[in-house]
């Protein structure tokens, strides 16, 4: 922490020795990133597995109220952070989107092990979205399966990092306008529908049709 | 009777709880300024617990801690092929991964065009990957292992997440520092083998 806090006090502004001791000298951005950073809420929720990872981290053990990210908030008006903790299935994908609307700015996204950045072992699933940043833009991506407490610490400090970078002047919601809400997706209807599984049986238990007809279209 | 169990696991508990006070009243300042306090306060003799500061201490990984995996290639001071890669492009890693994250490409020799047992390209997404380590069970050559460092995390996935061949690459030296044990009780292994080849040349 030590250096952040060199960099807070080290404006490009010569001032003079006698004067060192006495005058403490910053930019705005500085002192506003500077505090942003170090008040992050997070949102409580979890999906999967790498909640409980989130859990650990939340305890007493390795207490993100180093960091002033102790205070889970329950809900999306007081939270800064969303963390997308485990996999992300496609039922779940409209509350998330719709979550992350009712964040208020500035709001920011970690994804949260392999699921939640790139699917993971289901990526190749029927019900599971690989990666939570097909709908919702992702600041931090934390690899693991899961990611152990000391990662996911790791990964909040890039994410202060990330936040001590940005400048008052160009940040988006200090401009004119409205922001546009993300989409909500909606699920579509099955793959299967089971009020067909009778018809389905059917044709499953016909033996497979092996005429030159029906291979044709097949090799080409 | 139902519950004892309970009673214990409590017991260790509040041992656990009372032992971080005494300890702090029984060596006093030491256990915060003297040179091996990380380790006095985190390892495995430790007694009590404590928050471990993060950034600046770090809890020390067991030798079996499972991440992303890598290959290992010779030490850049070897004798005969310095950084060669260990690996002989099998695949049997890339059969094996259950959620099917590896991807190889042998190569090949550019004068004969026969296979090479070396990689030409061999990536791994870390996105799929569920750490479970089964790659480095099962390669015959030992040339895939788990790594330690869990420090990865990234602004964009689809540039850094995606690891080719050149950022899988270790040596083995490092495998040496980071899981000595086990670095050591597959070299006698190998070499065990390799004796017993030669044994049988003989013959």
């Amino acid at each position: 922490m030590s250096n952040e806090a060199v960099s807070l006090h080290n404006p490009d502004y010569p001032v003079p020795e006698e004067l060192r001791h006495n005058i403490a000298i910053t930019t705005l951005d500085r002192i506003y990133n500077w505090s942003r950073a170090r008040s992050v809420w997070p949102m409580l929720f979890g999906l999967a597995c790498c909640a409980i990872e989130m859990i650990a981290t939340a305890a007493a053990r390795y207490d993100p109220a180093r960091f002033g990210m102790e205070v889970m908030r329950p809900s999306p008006r007081q939270a800064d952070l969303m963390i997308i903790a485990g996999t992300v299935t496609k039922k779940m994908v409209p509350q998330i989107v719709r979550l992350y609307n009712q964040m208020s700015e500035p709001r920011y996204v970690i994804a949260m092990g392999a699921c939640a950045s790139g699917g993971g072992p289901f990526k190749e699933g029927y019900s599971v979205v690989d990666g939570i940043d097909k709908f919702i833009p992702v600041d931090v991506y934390i690899p693991g399966c899961p990611p152990t407490p000391q990662a996911l610490l790791q990964g909040f400090i890039t994410l202060h990092e990330k936040i001590e970078g940005q400048s008052i002047t160009t940040v988006p919601w200090y401009r004119k306008g409205e922001g546009e809400a993300i989409p909500v997706p909606v699920l579509g209807p099955d793959l299967i529908d089971p009020r067909q599984t009778a018809l389905i049986r059917n044709v499953a238990s016909q033996p497979p049709d092996t005429s030159d007809a029906a291979q044709e279209p097949a090799t080409d | 009777m139902y519950g004892l169990g309970i009673i214990k696991g409590l017991g260790i508990t509040i041992k656990h709880f009372a032992n971080t006070y005494v300890e702090d009243f029984k060596q006093g300042i030491k256990r915060y300024t003297a040179e091996d306090r990380f380790t006095a306060r985190q390892g495995l003799e430790a007694q009590g617990l404590f928050t471990v500061q993060y950034p600046e201490e770090k809890i020390a990984v067991p030798e079996r801690f499972r991440y992303i995996p890598f290959l290992v290639v010779n030490d850049d001071d070897h004798p005969d092929a310095p950084g060669q890669p260990w690996c002989t492009s099998c695949g049997i890693c890339s059969k094996v991964c259950p959620p099917q994250c590896i991807w190889i490409v042998r190569s090949t020799d550019p004068e004969t065009g026969r296979p090479k047992p070396e990689p030409q390209e061999f990536y791994i997404d870390i996105d799929i990957c569920m750490n479970c380590g089964y790659c480095a069970e099962f390669c015959p050559f030992d040339a895939i292992k788990m790594d330690h460092d869990y420090e990865i995390s990234s602004y964009d996935r689809t540039s850094a997440h995606i690891y080719d061949l050149q950022k899988l690459t270790k040596p083995l030296s490092y495998w040496r520092t980071i899981a000595p044990t086990r670095a050591e009780e597959e070299r006698t292994a190998r070499e065990a083998k390799e004796a017993a080849k030669a044994e049988k040349a003989k013959k």
